[in-house]
């Protein structure tokens, strides 16, 4: 799995297919958080977009061999390992962003609550928003996973498909990512910290699940 | 490596592009797969390398596989030695053993000076080399070729002939499909057409034979008193006792390699005598001077 992992991340930097995700979520993260801010609105705004940048980095992967050499990776190492490298990578390389943004976050934000009077645990106030980035980051890669190749092969299906779930998966009441994202902020009117497990055990289930079913379709639907 | 009942289909409803294939393959052959154009011969390629899964059946005990396209147009942000030294990882070479294998294949296919040119600039033919090397340079157990010879050059063509030949004396398992039905003629171990989704094996010899024959070489060699030749010589060569305990030995050219590194690396080795190219069709004792060494042959 190594070598296909370094072989996928090779690629990713490569094709430069990973600026345009990143420099969406620099930007937003940018805009969005500033100095003295609130730290546990500050967490939930770096962790929400990461949703549909998972989305768009998996599409990045698993579109990123053409054809002709995915079936050389797929015949040296399987199918299933290889769109499971690729999906991966993407995983990966959206958790490398997602600490870059909460480790922003963590030190320009006032530890207080929104009305900055009660302090905020830095502690549990950092591990609640690295989680909640997290089941973001696994969300966002089963959204992919499932709204590409080899489900949905298409570009015409694919693109709207996958920015609808991302879109839904961060309003739905019911979604993990939404529960996450919503604990931090409420945690912030009051002051505070609610660590997001559920959603994150939720969100990982999610995630295996959607990222076992492309695998296995991967050699049935080329 | 076993195929039981293969299926193939494209979509829930679509048509059965193959139907109840059973096909045994066995170890150290060398398989022909013809076909008409759309009768499934590089589904029947992608179900053997593992690239496709049956949608109905299985294929059971499948080796280390290798897949060579008919195209490799690689869009992909590497050179050809970095290319290889991922697909060498992937494949299961570790340290310095993808890039020493893929420069010396690059080499073998006069494709040296390309090894640090980006993918995306490589003409059609050197980008085919750059994925047969892909293939090759893992030493696969099953070696699955789709019309991998077009877009090569001819010397980069008998290499590929020689290659397939010296994968098969190695143990290895090779299935191709070539329209060229001179294509290591007289060489494959088994043949077999699709014909209406299913295979049926057939012999072509006699058809690759009227077509065009392939060039044959004739290794004169001498073994110890009273020896024969040893049993399993790659290429199955057609051996007749010569004069003075000398043994004629005939294979197809892709072969002779293979069979020359046998010979001498038999126990007790073979003196070779002569090696000599020969047209299929002149195995004629009345011409002697076929069997003469010639000067200007290796």
């Amino acid at each position: 799995m190594i070598p296909l992992l370094r072989y996928q991340f090779a690629l990713l930097i490569g094709s430069h297919r990973w600026l345009p995700p990143a420099l969406l979520y620099a930007a937003f993260v940018a805009i969005g958080i500033r100095a003295g801010d609130p730290v546990l609105d500050g967490y939930g705004y770096a962790a929400a977009p990461l949703l549909p940048v998972a989305v768009w980095l998996v599409r990045a992967c698993v579109t990123g061999e053409p054809p002709a050499a995915r079936a050389c990776t797929a015949a040296a190492a399987g199918p299933g390992r290889a769109h499971l490298a690729a999906v991966l990578t993407a995983a990966l390389a959206t958790t490398v962003l997602g600490a870059l943004g909460t480790g922003f976050v963590a030190l320009v934000s006032d530890p207080h609550s929104a009305d900055h009077r009660t302090v905020v645990p830095m502690g549990p106030a950092a591990l609640a928003g690295a989680l909640t980035a997290l089941s973001c980051v696994l969300l966002g890669t089963a959204a992919g996973a499932l709204a590409n190749r080899p489900v949905l092969r298409s570009a015409g299906w694919a693109v709207p498909t996958g920015a609808l779930a991302a879109l839904l998966l961060l309003v739905t009441a019911a979604s993990p990512a939404n529960a996450a994202v919503s604990g931090l902020v409420t945690g912030s009117a009051h002051g505070t910290v609610t660590i997001p497990w559920l959603p994150l055990g939720a969100a990982a289930l999610i995630a295996a699940a959607a990222v076992t079913a492309a695998c296995t379709l991967s050699s049935r639907r080329t | 490596m076993k195929l039981h009942k293969v299926g193939r289909r494209y979509g829930l409803r679509g048509p059965w592009v193959l139907r109840d294939v059973d096909l045994e393959v066995p170890r150290a052959s060398l398989l022909r797969i013809e076909g008409t154009n759309g009768s499934g011969k590089s589904t029947l390629l992608r179900l053997f390398a593992g690239i496709d899964a049956p949608s109905t059946g299985r294929v059971t005990g499948r080796p280390r596989a290798a897949y060579v396209p008919e195209r490799f147009p690689a869009a992909l942000p590497f050179t050809a030695l970095e290319y290889l030294g991922h697909l060498g990882c992937v494949h299961g070479l570790r340290g310095a053993a993808p890039a020493r294998r893929a420069t010396e294949w690059l080499e073998r296919f006069g494709a040296a000076g390309h090894a640090r040119t980006p993918l995306a600039e490589l003409s059609k033919g050197t980008s085919q080399k750059v994925a047969v090397v892909q293939a090759l340079l893992a030493e696969p157990e099953l070696l699955v070729l789709d019309e991998a010879w077009t877009g090569l050059d001819g010397t980069a063509r008998g290499t590929l002939d020689r290659a397939v030949a010296e994968r098969v004396a190695a143990g290895g398992t090779v299935v191709f499909v070539d329209h060229d039905p001179a294509r290591l003629a007289g060489a494959a171990d088994a043949c077999y057409r699709l014909v209406d989704a299913g295979l049926r094996p057939y012999d072509a010899h006699p058809y690759a034979a009227r077509a065009t024959p392939g060039p044959c070489v004739t290794v004169v060699a001498q073994g110890p008193p009273g020896a024969v030749p040893p049993p399993g010589l790659p290429g199955a060569p057609v051996t007749v006792p010569g004069p003075d305990g000398t043994t004629r030995l005939t294979v197809p050219a892709a072969h002779s390699d293979t069979l020359l590194h046998a010979l001498l690396t038999a126990r007790p080795p073979w003196h070779i005598h002569a090696v000599a190219p020969e047209s299929a069709h002149s195995a004629d004792p009345a011409h002697p001077a076929q069997t003469a060494p010639r000067p200007d042959t290796p």
